[in-house]
């Protein structure tokens, strides 16, 4: 034997212990080192990891099953040219189909099948209804394209009471669930310390629940070289080798292996035995509520289809609860007999997940809408969920006690845009800007719970937006006109309601020749005959052209 | 047991709840910023929630005046609530305002055609410290609804109207008439008590601070 190349050594199984993993003691990384000595000791250890692999074999007909296909179904591939069948069904198969086959063969051999194109769109909705389920045990759930699901559960076992009981009830969650359960999907699920292990036991269809790394290498060793997916021709040349199984696999040279196959598979097979880490990518969840109700009456009436969404409003709620989120967006689409659907849309402020405030803004913003024809179906659908801080209730009511609730703003704020408009509803606050129209912006939609550095507007004495308005500001007028009105003038002077009498004045403010509003105006603060003070501007260069306006009023 | 029943007699006359026509009432109230003023309302200063109506003949007799001491307390508590003005005839103009103590990020101002309904929010929801409404026409029933809505949330209301209403009867808990003073060079308003529990008969006249020519 040459002296780098090395056997893997399979340890002795050794005096029958409890499972590994119930040990509490946490794990201890395995020492690395570069002989086969040092990777007997590292196999020893137990797992740091502990997957469960789902295989659904037959997926292209789960995906394509339905109550009204009866006769024998394969499955065929629409890219290929020869129409190769992809999946038969057992119907079939006993007719003498069997996957591979070109259809032309098929139908030679079976004249009544069902060939159907294979439906990719469909078998990943599947997959992702699969790992939906198992996302409720483990937080790291992978998907294996195309029929492979990957679950790490060591960190859930104590949680779900234990291996065995978490493992049983994952299969009842899959069998339970609905559209699984239509499609007649069945997974295999097996467990093993390495994903690949678990995912090859798995495809291979044999029986696996390995907690030991050391029983790793021994219970793989059956299994045939196709379970590990590699391309057609590694497995042929593999096949001209002599090698058909997993054992004599891992029975050939590493050095040698590496100089035929290359570093891929060998990396495959060092992760198939956990002598590789396999960081996985886990599922993203894009979770949406959605939720459609079918009346049993058409409804034109606001208030019964308030009723009607009841169940959904509260499933939502139920749904948002579950995962401590809140939404910010919500439709509600309403279906008729032949006007298109209408739609009602509701923005909120702030995160949101009570039933009772949605159906309260709901009728306030279905007051404003009106429906073309009787409503046949309702549908509701969420949007993004965002992270909601819980707040804990007060003892004490707003007001009292020096009380300020957290959550009445934005409750009210949405209400009033709910009912009158997203304009309708606005914060104030100041522009550094010489021209007083310039001055001041209207502050809209989120922004009016941050303030102008960005962070929430917390009000208060420690405002930061007060310190920077200039003292002059204090001589100004608290009214502002939104447009200056133009005043009727006599002999030079401005009249508004009778003669004005100047008190003070001029102000010159010349401001904006950059941005094309240029101003050049004298500002005079001036009483009116019912005592009234007004701050009224001339503009003009001399007395034939000036014109005076009532810019703003002295509150 | 004659004395018992004083005590106890005293006990429940002195419930906040509880007016005579004769005593000041024991209410929540807020300083108005002015000394005079608060030494004429009872209490000694603007009730902390109910509703307060503030006629006026005319827009700029200081109406924002009188009550911009009160709003800067009010905006500048922790944790402050808010203050809704709701159809405000103009632009309530910002840098102004900040220079007079209130907090700009604390101010939110409705534009709507249902000042009412706004104002009945935002009094009842018990998010702001005090809802200022400029209203054309409310009749009683609507006046009754918002105090209760001021009470219910634990708001200072204030309703602005004109002084063509300041004969009608108003289930307001306090009803303010404002007069712009005539004397040249003096900017000020004259205010007198309509309406208060307790408070004084007697105009009080107050002068403004700012835009003091």
């Amino acid at each position: 034997m040459h002296p780098r190349a090395y056997r893997l050594v399979f340890p002795d199984p050794g005096p029958k212990k409890t499972p590994s993993v119930l040990r509490v003691r946490p794990a201890s990384p395995p020492p690395r080192g570069p002989g086969p000595e040092d990777n007997q000791a590292a196999l020893a250890l137990e797992p740091r990891e502990l997957w469960i692999a789902a295989h659904v074999s037959q997926l292209p007909l789960a995906a394509l099953r339905s109550p009204a296909r009866a006769a024998p179904l394969v499955v065929i591939d629409p890219d290929d040219h020869n129409r190769r069948i992809v999946a038969a069904d057992p119907q079939a198969q006993a007719a003498g189909v069997r996957p591979g086959m070109t259809l032309g063969a098929a139908l030679a051999a079976a004249p009544h099948i069902d060939a159907q194109a294979r439906n990719v769109t469909r078998e990943q909705e599947l997959m992702q209804h699969l790992a939906a389920v198992a996302a409720e045990f483990t937080p790291l759930v992978s998907l294996e394209a195309p029929d492979g699901l990957l679950l790490e559960i060591k960190p859930s076992i104590r949680l779900f009471g234990g291996l065995r009981e978490l493992c049983r009830r994952l299969r009842a969650a899959c069998l339970a669930h609905p559209v699984l359960m239509q499609a007649q999907v069945q997974p295999r699920f097996t467990l093993a310390p390495t994903a690949l292990a678990a995912l090859a036991a798995a495809r291979a269809g044999a029986r696996c629940f390995i907690t030991d790394s050391r029983q790793l290498p021994a219970r793989l060793k059956p299994l045939p070289l196709e379970v590990l997916r590699w391309p057609d021709e590694e497995n042929a040349r593999l096949a001209a080798m002599g090698v058909r199984t997993l054992g004599e696999l891992m029975r050939l040279p590493r050095a040698g292996f590496a100089k035929r196959f290359g570093p891929t598979q060998l990396a495959d097979l060092d992760r198939l035995l956990g002598r590789r880490a396999e960081p996985r990518r886990r599922v993203a969840r894009r979770e949406r509520y959605r939720g459609q109700l079918d009346l049993d009456h058409e409804i034109t009436d606001h208030e019964r289809i308030l009723q009607a969404l009841a169940p959904l409003i509260a499933e939502l709620e139920d749904f948002l609860r579950a995962r401590q989120r809140g939404i910010t967006a919500l439709q509600c689409r309403f279906h008729h007999y032949r006007a298109a659907p209408t739609v009602c849309t509701l923005r909120l402020a702030a995160p949101e997940a009570d039933a009772g405030r949605l159906t309260a803004l709901l009728r306030e913003r279905l007051a404003s809408i009106a429906l073309p024809e009787p409503v046949r179906r309702c549908e509701l659908r969420s949007g993004p969920l965002t992270t909601r801080a819980s707040v804990s209730r007060s003892l004490w009511s707003p007001g009292e006690r020096g009380h300020a609730g957290a959550g009445e703003m934005p409750a009210l704020v949405e209400q009033l845009r709910a009912r009158l408009g997203m304009n309708a509803v606005y914060g104030l606050c100041h522009v550094p800007e010489h021209r007083p129209e310039n001055a001041w912006r209207a502050k809209r939609g989120t922004d009016l719970f941050i303030d102008d550095k960005g962070n929430p507007a917390s009000g208060g004495a420690s405002s930061s937006m007060n310190k920077a308005v200039p003292l002059f500001f204090f001589h100004r007028p608290l009214w502002l006109l939104q447009t200056p009105q133009l005043l009727a003038a006599r002999r030079g002077r401005p009249l508004y309601r009778g003669a004005l009498e100047i008190l003070g004045g001029p102000e010159r403010i010349e401001s904006g020749w950059w941005d094309g509003a240029d101003v050049m105006r004298d500002y005079y603060v001036a009483r009116d005959g019912r005592g009234a003070r007004l701050w009224i501007y001339c503009q003009g260069e001399n007395a034939a052209t000036r014109e005076w306006f009532l810019h703003g009023i002295f509150g | 047991m004659s004395v018992t029943h004083d005590k106890q007699l005293q006990e429940l006359l002195a419930h906040p709840s509880v007016w005579r026509g004769r005593s000041r009432a024991a209410l929540e109230t807020l300083p108005t910023g002015f000394p005079a003023l608060d030494a004429g309302l009872p209490g000694g200063g603007w009730p902390r929630h109910g509703l307060v109506e503030i006629l006026t003949p005319e827009l700029g007799v200081g109406e924002l005046y009188l009550l911009l001491p009160a709003l800067a307390t009010l905006s500048r508590m922790m944790p402050a609530r808010w203050c809704t003005w709701i159809c405000p005839p103009h632009e309530p103009f910002a840098p102004a305002l900040a220079t007079h103590g209130v907090t700009l990020d604390r101010i939110l101002v409705v534009r709507t055609h249902l000042p009412l309904w706004a104002h009945e929010q935002a009094l009842r929801s018990g998010a702001c410290e005090a809802a200022l409404a400029w209203l054309p026409r409310a009749s009683a029933r609507a006046i009754r609804r918002l105090q209760l809505a001021a009470e219910q949330g634990r708001t200072l209301g204030v309703l602005y109207r004109s002084q063509r209403f300041a004969h009608e009867a108003s289930p307001a808990m306090l009803r303010v008439m404002l007069e712009p003073l005539a004397r040249p060079g003096v900017h000020g308003a004259r205010v007198s008590l309509l309406k208060s529990r307790g408070g004084s008969r007697e105009p009080i006249e107050l002068m403004w601070a700012a835009a003091a020519a």
